[in-house]
Formats: C-alpha cells, sequence, structure tokens
C-alpha cells in the first residue's frame, strides 16, 4: 500500500506521530496515597479549564505536532467529573488533532463519576477505551486508601463500561496496609470477571505529603509491607496469566492485543505531548527547536553527544493555567543521545518485550546487564528469528528498581 | 613597648553558650577596636564550625585601647579560651598569660559545671575572678539567685557582680572599669633574659608558624635567635607584633604584653602550646611552669569512603595538623573498610570538629568508626601493649590484664535528676564518690568512671535525661585493671573488624544483643538474607538477621513520572555512594557508630 501523498514532491516531509495526553485536574474528593495535581471541587474551573486546554491544543497544532496523533489519553483526576464539558473536549480536540484513522482514544474515570449516559455520549464522539480506577474490590481496604466510593459502585461502573461497548481497563492496588491474601484474591478473581481486557496492578508507595504519609508517620496506619505486597504481585501475575491477560510491563496486564498504546509511547520512546497542567511532554530535539523557537523557549544547549530529546513540564496552578494557558514551560530537560539510550533501555526494561542486544550495546549498558543477569534479574534470550534480547526475570519484576538503576547509572567504560 | 603597669591581661571564661563570645564582640565595639560597620557576630571565632556551633575552638587574642574613667588609657589584652572540656589544657596556658578572669555566668542557667571547673582553674593560676552576670535581659533573669550560686559554689564573693548584656551592651563598660581596677597589672624583670609563654599557635600558608604569646620577663623583638625550650627548637624571629585583631607589627614585646610571634616555621608540631621561649644563648634556665605533653584522648579510624580517596585524605591531614598538631594519626587498614587513619583526638567533640573540618574544607567523604580509648594490655610476658583500636587486641590467651583510663567526673544538676543521674552512671560502670548541695537549685555530684563509658553517648544521654539541665566535667585520673573483652561482630558469617570493640565483660552479652538488634535496624534488606552475630573469642552471644528484600519497584511511570523516577534512581544510587561496601553487603556509615547509641 502506497500513500500517494508521501511520494508526492510537493507534499512535504512525513507528518511525526505525537501522541497527545490532556490532564484534567478535578476530583470529587482527594484520595488518601494520591499526589498527582487534581483538586476536589473547583466546579467554577471546570468550563474555564476546558476551553483553556483546547485553546492550548489548538496552539501547538501550528507547528504540526498534532497532525499525526496514534493515541490520545484524557487523564486526571477524574475526567468524567466534568461532565458535559468533557463530551466538548473531546470533540474539540478530535476537530484539533489528526487523530489516527485507528487511534486509541482513553479517558481515565473513577467509579462515582460513571455515568451510562455520559459513558455512552463519549463512546458516541470516538471513545474507545476507558481506564476505571477501581483499586480494590473490598470496602475495608477502600477506605484505608480514602476512596470516595465502595465496592458496590465500582461493580456498578464496570457494568456500565462492559454494556458500553468501548474496551476498558481497571486499576488495582496491592499491599496495601491491612489488606489480607484472601481480600486480594478475591479482588483480583473479580477483575478477571468484570469484562475489562486491560489491567493495571500498582504496589501502594507512600508518596511524601500524601494524608497516607501524614498517617504512616503519626503511626495510626502501618507502612506497607513490602513481603506482602511482593506476594500480591506474584499473585496477581498468576491469577491473570491464567486469566489470559499476560503481563506485558512491570505493572500491566492485558489480553493480547488489548495493551495500552498510550502507554508503550511512554515506555518505547515515542513523543507526546501534554496540555493541561502538571502534563509533561515529550519531544524530539528536532520537534522542541521548532516550538522553542516559535515559542522564546530556550533552545537545546551545544552538547556532544547532541540533544536528543526534550522533556517539560507545565508546573502551573490551575488558576494561573486557566489564565495563561501558554505560558513557559518550567525547566525543560535536555537529554543528548547517550541519555535517550540509556532511558531508552531503562524503560524497554519495564516491558515484557526487554530490549534488544543493539539498544542495550547504544545504551551502555551490558555490563551492568551482565551483572543483573548473575544476579538473577535480568536474563537474556534468543527469539525465533535468532534475534537476543534482555528480559526482565520474574524477580527481575519484583526487584525493578535495581534493574532500573543499573541501567540508567551505567558508566559505559569505553565512553570518556 | 607599653609600661607594664598600664596592662591588663584577662580572659573570659564561662560554661558554653553563657555568651562568652558575644560579650568579647561587644568589648570590641566598645572599645572601637572594631568599627560597627564591619562587626560581624562571634569576631573572634573565624572558622565556620565555630560560627555554626556557637562555640570556640582556637584561642584567640585582641589588644584593645581602654580609656578608663580615670582619664588614663590603658591597654588590655583579651584572651579568649576554648570552652569545652577537651580543651582544658590550651585553656589552663591561656589562663596563665592573664592576670584576671570575667567569670560569666548566665542570669537565666546559674552555675554549670564548666563554670566550676573553670574558676577552679583560674583560681589554680592565681588569676582575679571578677564575676559577671550575663544575659541581665532575659525575661527569665534571675541574677540574685546566680549571685548567690556564685558564692555558695564557688566561694567567689558575687555582691559586687558586674550585670551584663552581651546583647544591649548593658554593663560592659562597669566589666572594663572592674578590669581595671581589680586586675593586678602583670609583674616581671625587664633586665631578665627573654622568658615567654606560648599559649597558642596556628600555621599561615605565607609565613609559618605563628605562636601567641606573653612575656614574663625580658623583651623579644625580630632579628633575635631564640629558643622554645621543651621542644627544643631555635628560632630567627621574623616578626613580633600584636592582634588587633588583625597583625600590627611592633618594634618589640616587652613585660606582660601580649602578642604573636613570626617563627617561620614550617612544622607546628615544634611550637608546643605551654612552652617556654627564651634567648637562644644566655637564656632563662628554668621554663615557666606546667608544660605537658599534649596526649589524645580519643581514637578513632578514618576511612574514606571512597577507596581512591585515600592519598587526599592523608593530604588533608597533613594540613590540618599544621594548625592543629593536637590531633595525631597513623595509617591503619581494615579489611572492611580498606586504607584510613588512626586518629587521635582531644576529645569527642575535638573529633567531631576535625572530622567535619576535613569534610569541608578538603571534600572528601568520610567514615569514622566508634571511638576507643588508649588500652594498656599487659601480656603475660610481662610486656606492656598500648592499644589504640579494638584490631589491635593480642590474642586473649597471651593477655595477662588490660588497664583502661579512668575519669574524675563532676555532673552539675538540680535535685530532681539526683535519681537520673545515679541511673545513667550505674549504666556506664561508673562509682559514686560523694555528692553535695551547692545550693537549693544545684548538686554537685561527683563520680569515678571508664573513660570508654563516657564516650559511649553518655553526654547526650545526661543531657536528654536531665532536660539538658545537667553539666558534665571531667580529668583523667590514671589507669585502673578492667576485665575488657573484644566483642566481634559478623555480617552474612564473615567478621568485620571495623565493626569490633573492647567491652568489660559483664556488659559484652547485653551490649552485644542491642547491637545486632540495632544493626538490624540499620543494614538495608539486600537482595540476600544477612545474619547478624555478635561473638567473643568465636563463641557467638547474640544473633538477628536481616530478611533478603523481596520486592522494591516503583510501578508507575508514566510521562513526567519519567523524570521524577530517574531523579529517585539517581538518589537511591548516591544513597548508595554513601554506603560502605563490605564483601557483598551495602552497610550505611552509621552501623559503624551504633555502639555507642545501644543505651537508647
Amino acid at each position: 500500500m502506497t500513500d500517494p501523498a508521501a511520494s508526492s514532491p510537493l507534499a512535504g516531509p512525513a507528518p511525526e506521530p505525537v501522541s497527545l495526553y490532556v490532564h484534567v485536574p478535578f476530583c470529587v474528593s482527594k484520595c488518601a496515597y494520591c499526589d498527582f495535581y487534581s483538586r476536589a471541587g473547583g466546579e467554577a474551573l471546570r468550563r474555564p479549564f476546558v476551553d483553556a486546554a483546547l485553546f492550548e491544543a489548538g496552539h501547538w497544532s501550528h507547528y504540526d505536532l498534532l497532525d499525526d496523533v496514534p493515541t490520545l489519553y484524557i487523564g486526571g483526576g477524574t475526567p468524567t467529573l466534568l461532565g458535559d464539558d468533557l463530551v466538548r473536549l473531546v470533540r474539540g480536540l478530535i476537530e484539533t488533532a489528526r487523530l489516527r484513522a485507528d487511534a486509541e482514544l482513553t479517558v481515565e474515570t473513577n467509579p462515582e463519576t460513571t455515568d451510562a449516559a455520559l459513558v455512552a455520549a463519549l463512546v458516541k464522539e470516538g471513545v474507545n477505551r476507558f481506564s476505571l480506577g477501581v483499586q480494590s474490590f473490598d470496602d475495608d481496604v477502600l477506605r484505608t486508601l480514602g476512596r470516595c466510593h465502595d465496592a458496590e459502585r465500582a461493580r456498578a461502573a464496570t457494568r456500565i463500561l462492559r454494556d458500553s461497548g468501548a474496551g476498558f481497563s481497571i486499576d488495582l492496588i496491592c499491599g496495601v496496609p491491612g489488606q489480607t491474601t484472601a481480600s486480594w484474591d478475591a479482588t483480583l478473581e473479580e477483575a478477571v470477571r468484570c469484562g475489562a481486557r486491560h489491567l493495571s496492578v500498582y504496589p501502594l508507595t507512600v508518596e511524601e505529603g500524601t494524608p497516607l504519609d501524614a498517617a504512616v508517620r503519626a503511626g495510626t496506619v502501618p507502612a506497607p509491607d513490602p513481603d506482602d505486597a511482593a506476594d500480591m504481585m506474584l499473585a496477581a501475575e498468576m491469577a491473570l496469566a491464567a486469566a489470559g491477560m499476560p503481563r506485558y510491563e512491570v505493572a500491566s496486564y492485558a489480553q493480547p492485543g488489548h495493551e495500552s498504546r498510550h502507554n508503550l509511547v511512554y515506555w518505547t520512546g515515542g513523543s507526546y505531548l501534554g496540555v493541561g497542567p502538571h502534563a509533561a511532554s515529550m519531544l524530539t530535539a528536532e520537534q522542541y527547536r521548532r516550538v522553542a523557537e516559535g515559542e522564546g523557549w530556550a533552545t537545546p544547549p551545544a552538547s556532544e553527544p547532541p540533544c536528543a530529546r526534550a522533556r517539560f513540564t507545565r508546573e502551573a496552578s490551575l488558576e494561573e493555567y486557566v489564565r495563561r494557558p501558554l505560558a513557559d514551560p518550567g525547566p525543560v530537560e535536555f537529554l543528548d543521545a547517550d541519555e535517550t539510550a540509556r532511558e531508552d533501555a531503562m524503560l524497554g526494561l519495564r516491558t515484557t518485550a526487554g530490549i534488544t542486544a543493539a539498544q542495550a550495546d547504544a545504551a551502555g549498558a551490558v555490563e551492568a546487564l551482565v551483572g543483573l543477569a548473575e544476579q538473577g534479574l535480568v536474563r537474556v534470550t534468543e527469539s525465533a528469528d535468532g534475534e537476543s534480547r534482555w528480559r526482565t526475570t520474574e524477580q527481575g519484576w519484583l526487584l525493578g528498581n535495581r534493574v532500573f538503576e543499573a541501567v540508567w547509572t551505567a558508566e559505559d567504560p569505553s565512553r570518556p | 613597648m607599653t609600661d607594664p603597669t598600664l596592662i591588663r591581661n584577662f580572659s573570659i571564661i564561662a560554661h558554653i553558650d553563657h555568651g562568652k563570645s558575644t560579650l568579647a564582640d561587644r568589648v570590641l565595639q566598645l572599645t572601637h577596636t572594631i568599627e560597627d560597620r564591619d562587626m560581624v557576630e562571634q569576631v573572634l571565632d573565624s572558622m565556620d564550625i565555630e560560627r555554626e556551633r556557637g562555640i570556640t575552638i582556637k584561642a584567640q587574642a585582641v589588644r584593645v585601647l581602654y580609656t578608663a574613667d580615670d582619664g588614663v588609657e590603658y591597654t588590655l589584652n583579651l584572651i579568649d579560651t576554648p570552652g569545652h572540656v577537651d580543651f582544658t589544657y590550651e585553656v589552663s596556658r591561656s589562663l596563665q598569660a592573664c592576670e584576671g578572669a570575667l567569670l560569666v555566668v548566665d542570669a537565666t542557667q546559674g552555675v554549670e559545671a564548666q563554670t566550676v571547673a573553670n574558676a577552679i582553674m583560674a583560681m589554680n593560676a592565681h588569676l582575679e575572678i571578677i564575676p559577671l552576670i550575663n544575659k541581665i535581659d532575659l525575661p527569665s533573669a534571675d541574677p540574685e539567685r546566680v549571685r548567690h550560686e556564685i558564692e555558695e559554689a564557688l566561694a567567689i564573693p558575687a555582691d559586687e557582680a558586674v550585670l551584663a548584656s552581651g546583647k544591649t551592651g548593658e554593663g560592659v563598660r562597669e566589666a572594663l572599669e572592674a578590669v581595671v581596677r581589680l586586675v593586678p597589672h602583670p609583674v616581671g624583670d625587664p633586665q631578665a633574659p627573654l622568658k615567654a609563654l606560648i599559649f597558642d599557635s596556628f600555621f599561615d600558608a605565607y609565613r609559618g608558624v605563628v605562636a601567641l604569646i606573653r612575656v614574663v620577663d625580658g623583651h623579644i623583638n625580630a632579628g633575635m635567635k631564640v629558643s622554645l625550650m621543651a621542644a627544643g627548637t631555635i628560632v630567627d624571629v621574623e616578626e613580633v607584633g600584636v592582634r588587633r585583631p588583625a597583625h600590627v607589627p611592633v618594634d618589640r614585646l616587652g613585660v606582660g604584653e601580649v602578642g604573636y610571634l613570626v617563627t617561620g616555621l614550617k612544622d607546628t608540631s615544634l611550637v608546643k602550646v605551654g612552652d617556654t621561649v627564651t634567648l637562644a644563648k644566655h637564656g632563662a634556665t628554668e621554663p615557666l611552669p606546667g608544660y605537658r605533653e599534649i596526649k589524645p584522648m580519643v581514637y578513632t579510624g578514618l576511612f574514606p569512603i571512597d577507596g581512591d580517596q585515600y592519598p587526599e585524605l592523608r593530604d588533608a591531614l597533613d594540613k590540618l595538623r599544621l594548625n592543629d598538631p593536637s590531633v595525631i594519626y597513623e595509617p591503619e587498614s581494615s579489611h572492611a573498610l580498606g586504607f584510613g587513619f588512626r586518629c587521635g583526638f582531644l576529645g569527642l567533640l575535638h573529633m567531631e570538629i576535625i572530622k567535619e573540618r576535613l569534610e569541608r574544607e578538603f571534600d572528601l567523604d568520610l567514615l569514622a568508626t566508634a571511638p576507643s580509648v588508649e588500652y594498656h594490655v599487659y601480656t603475660t610476658d610481662g610486656e606492656m601493649i598500648s592499644i589504640h583500636s579494638p584490631q589491635d587486641m593480642p590474642d586473649p590467651g597471651t593477655v595477662d590484664r588490660i588497664e583502661e583510663p579512668y575519669l574524675k567526673v563532676t555532673i552539675l544538676v538540680p535535685p530532681e535528676f539526683v535519681g537520673a543521674i545515679m541511673e545513667l552512671t550505674e549504666l556506664h560502670r561508673a562509682t559514686f564518690v560523694n555528692m553535695q548541695y551547692l545550693s537549693g537549685t544545684t548538686v554537685e555530684m561527683h563520680y569515678e568512671m571508664p573513660l570508654s563509658e563516657l564516650i559511649m553517648d553518655f553526654f547526650d544521654q545526661l543531657k536528654s535525661r536531665t532536660r539538658g539541665y545537667a553539666s558534665l566535667d571531667y580529668e583523667v585520673t590514671g589507669y585502673r585493671t578492667s576485665k575488657l573483652v573484644k566483642l566481634d561482630v559478623l555480617l552474612a558469617g564473615k567478621p568485620v573488624d571495623a565493626l569490633s570493640f573492647i567491652v568489660h565483660k559483664d556488659k559484652a552479652f547485653a551490649r552485644g544483643k542491642m547491637l545486632t538488634e540495632k544493626l538490624r535496624g540499620i543494614i538495608p534488606r539486600q537482595m540476600f538474607e544477612v545474619p547478624i552475630q555478635a561473638a567473643i573469642g568465636g563463641k557467638i552471644i547474640a544473633r538477628e538477621t536481616v530478611r533478603a528484600m523481596r520486592k522494591d519497584v516503583i510501578a508507575k511511570c508514566y510521562g513526567g513520572d519519567i523524570s521524577r523516577k530517574r531523579k529517585l534512581l539517581e538518589k537511591q544510587k548516591k544513597g548508595k555512594k554513601r554506603m560502605k561496601q563490605v564483601g557483598t553487603i551495602e552497610v550505611p556509615q552509621e552501623a559503624f557508630m551504633a555502639i555507642l547509641k545501644v543505651d537508647d
């Protein structure tokens, strides 16, 4: 199949794929463990926020950054809290960005705002995937997490999504203080039966500055036990594999063909543009230069090897964002080609696909990987076509930080 | 040269934090030695560490000119002394250079242990003591009570004590008037051969070793050939001068004058505190009394975290010793920690300060092992071996007996804490001698105790058990035989030499058990199980286990998380770099100090 436009001398360069993320910073209430940027309430700012986000997306489209959008992810926060404004946001984004015909279009939601009519309206606009924050089907665990819904409401939400015709994923949290193996097994069992084709399983992390952090420090909630979390991660891996949803990333499981394409962009070094307060963007050096020149932002520093990527986050508050959607980004992180290779290797090892021998070599991480292999955290496998890849092992998933750290901080003796 | 009758040499002595340095600042301002616009806090404490900690480490001398109420201009030499018990000998030499002392007592705290110790030292040096009650501007000041305490505890008449505030400057002039009126002027023989006391020295990169001196008899001037009697050093005097506080050269320093002497020497250890300067030819036959060789009290191993920094550490110690000859060091090697130095210090504070200075001024990352004292080990064939490190302990089969240094300890404390002190001293093998009430609010308690117990976190414990009210002073009285054993710690079955320590036999089991428990909390989980054992002579007396780490993963990683996560990994890596790799085990630095905290 050939695209006639691509061979035409008048067509210019082929559009570059850039995924689009929109951060919706509103929630019904803040959960105890969450350190994402979002706010409870803020009704008056919802409509202005959607206006600002659409304005921002429109602005970036002028730099040809949204001409080939393979995935769109509207996350948060709780996007479905926006109600009709969310429908307006989706519609506006579709008008602004050139989504691929087969684009993955995900909306994040939580049980308390998963409304059948809203879901239907979103599906009608083109949303083909939902990500539902269930976390647990156990009321006690939900209370510890400070969730504003109970298990019954979560079940109802899964039914709405199952009936909507769109695919959906659910998030679960393990290693919660007070969570028993029996509770976790029951949650896993419900999860595989509820119709989700994708599951994310996170061991609970106590983030600094959250209410959970304060409770753990005060001793009113025990600190999560890493051994319990390890057992539960192993139980999840087994239960989900048996249910036809093998792991494809350290925390992600899916029926084959239902992996999150948007998240895979993050883990494979693809470009993404973030819209909204505290949304992160990563562009190739070339794409970034285009924007920086137009906006008067800092340009990549001269370096050897040269800059390959730039990543930045608008660290504006919601109020600031609504007032000035296009203000300068915070400090821009420039990655040179070596750093890029190391980051890709580190992220690649988060996926079951692993990385190729060539990628490991480019990252200067071969020695580090050999060391990790000796500890049983990674291994070399050979695929049918004879290509050898480094992959994370069962134990490596549990001790992922060791793997990622060793690869990211690998010092290649052959380089100065 | 100044007429000796117009000279007053005095010192300010005080317990730590009673406001000595601030008071000195006010004196410098009042006499226009330093103009207000050039004033910084704690002028005489020039080291960062001194200012940050609010303590004086190095002695200082400054000459100020003061026109008294009688209309005469007097030359006052203010000699600022270190306030901490680690530096008792230095203080005694500084006092020897004076005829009087302002004894500063905090109007809210009253008399404390070092107030007593310093006052006694000043009395022994036959100084005229002028009590000064400081911080009277504070709302909780109680000058009447403090006056009473000074009289009761020190037998110093205090009805004419100067009431002052270093903060507001109130009473500072009165203090100087009292100095002029009460402190005797120096007396000496200008015709006799030169005799001058060295009360401190420091190294100047351009001029070599500079000594601070007090002339007792005769005079000294540039071009003279002089001898430092105890060290046997001959010096061509390059320059003499006074400190205001910048160096101002003068033609000569005569009887009673305080100033500096540029020696041009490159080796500070040739210029000893307490030594006597006299003429190289036809000099004095008798030195001034009171000279002592400085002897370290506390020893520790200092090791670079990064083994490659060993040469840098050696250079840093060489340089630091130029300014502080009381630090001694010799190479030490450890299976666990690699190459480093066994260093001797005057006390725990001195040790802490030197470690901090090495790290700061020379950009080193250092690991210190638990401090030790000097043990005298008598072998079965009658030989005596001094050991400064548990590693050097000979095979128990060859040991006849071991002696350890003992202290006379004085603790001053409000009566309600007497019970707490009894309890604490009991834990530290101290023997009660006696106690007496100095006043209704202060009890003086006397103990004998081993120095090795004092350095076991005793001071911090004392402070925390008495809500900071207790104060402490001590002096070494000699060596005594004790039943001591070497306790070894094994990680994953292998002895870690740097964790060994020497302990009294009766305490060994309890300390071993507490230490292994403590280490279990300190050593992070590794990828494999790590048994921690305490052993005496191959016999295991305690065991704990650090379970293998099973989970260490941040699972969430999208968009903006990537940068955050990477930073976290980098931080984690840095944290590991601060740890010491002992075999295959990552051991945090604090593990090597854990023994000090086992009584918590």
